[in-house]
């Protein structure tokens, strides 16, 4: 950081390279800055999570709070140089007998401007601290982004049987697709020695390409005609995936 | 919070709204100053996921600011929608506007810039929402 005078004014100009801190969150502080060149970021900390809340640019003024009449000294926020940056520095006491000039009216609506920003401030903090639980959530469970995506190609045989597990209701058929909410179920129409109703819920028992079995609980969300001649098309989704069996088929489904 | 004295002195017209009625159309033209002088609005934006809602300003409350400071745009970035019946006071651009001239450079770019920060915080938080 360089102090530097400018040609065109007596102000006092502040250099800073690009993630100099100019500003922290806390520290006490009177002086008003403008931004004169370059990219400067504002943001807070809330449980040692940085919140980005703004950025400013040429033009741009930091710190008003101390003249609008707030009583405090301390900095509500931290802001640092996103780029190389030029700040013009001004002291209130600068300010205060144009301040005290100033139609009342303009104090009210800059006062109200910033009541407003304060709390528009605590929604994006809110958010933030939100979306950075959200992502770890994510973080923990790997196989989320694809369930609901990704369906795979397959052509695996299966046993399935009703709920109750009665012998005579067991049909056979082959899985033609398959991801972590359900499936697409293939089976002989003639085979069938009960009529599939829709809604029925059925317990399947494979055995994937890498070789693990697996048992799942599905219910039957569509019954359509298969492709060839003499087979029906079950679509299922998944009702009851244990652990296990969840993370065999998220294995067997990540992108190869 | 009181609807101060010397806001009396800029209100040019005072308009009434019904319940859910729209008092500024995000998207349409516009650059009038309101105060809130009975009542409540809320302040809303569409995003993606549907309206949302940013604010609720209180009797004393002003909103419109953004149109009217933010050069050239006079496009509302929000609607406002009363909460119940709502007074509101317009308040008068011309007399804000030579207000606003009178004010020394330093002055000028700290409303101006707080005004614009105002509404990009605003924005930010509407897409923040959307994401989360």
């Amino acid at each position: 950081m360089n102090t530097t005078k400018d040609d065109h004014s007596s102000l006092p100009q502040l250099r800073y390279k690009k993630g100099d801190l100019i500003i922290k969150e806390g520290d006490y502080g009177l002086s008003i800055y403008k931004v004169i060149q370059g990219k400067v970021q504002i943001f807070t900390e809330s449980d040692s999570v940085e919140i980005p809340l703004a950025t400013l640019t040429a033009g741009e003024v930091i710190g008003e709070m101390i003249l609008l009449d707030r009583d405090i000294s301390q900095r509500a926020a931290s802001v640092r140089a996103l780029e190389d940056s030029i700040l013009e520095v001004w002291h209130p006491s600068m300010l205060s007998n144009e301040y005290k000039e100033m139609p009342s009216m303009l104090k009210y609506i800059a006062d109200q401007a910033l009541n407003r920003l304060v709390r528009m401030n605590k929604v994006i903090a809110k958010l933030t601290r939100k979306q950075q639980q959200n992502a770890m959530l994510k973080r923990k469970d790997p196989w989320s982004p694809q369930r609901r995506f990704y369906r795979k190609q397959v052509d695996l045989p299966f046993v399935a049987e009703g709920i109750d597990s009665n012998q005579k209701d067991r049909f056979t058929g082959s899985i033609k697709d398959i991801s972590l909410s359900g499936a697409g179920l293939e089976i002989g129409s003639k085979k069938l020695a009960f009529p599939l109703q829709l809604d029925e819920i059925i317990v399947i028992n494979t055995t994937l390409p890498n070789k693990k079995e697996i048992s799942v609980t599905a219910q039957i969300i569509s019954i359509n005609q298969g492709k060839s001649p003499g087979t029906l098309l079950l679509g299922v989704s998944f009702t009851e995936l244990s652990p296990r069996a969840s993370k065999d088929l998220g294995f067997f489904l990540l992108p190869a | 919070m009181d609807v101060k004295q010397f806001l009396y002195s800029y209100i040019a017209k005072e308009e009434y709204y019904e319940d859910q009625e729209h008092i500024i159309d995000e998207g349409r033209r516009g650059d009038w100053l309101y105060v809130v002088l009975e009542g409540q609005v809320k302040v809303k934006k569409m995003t993606p996921k549907g309206v949302l809602t940013l604010d609720t300003l209180q009797k004393g409350e002003i909103f419109g600011e953004v149109s009217l400071w933010l050069a050239g745009k006079g496009v509302r970035t929000a609607s406002v929608v009363a909460e119940g019946p709502a007074k509101v006071g317009i308040l008068d651009t011309d007399q804000l506007l030579k207000d606003y001239e009178s004010i020394s450079p330093r002055l000028k770019s700290l409303m101006k810039s707080l005004i614009m920060r105002f509404a990009d915080t605003t924005k930010k938080a509407a897409i923040l929402s959307v994401e989360t």
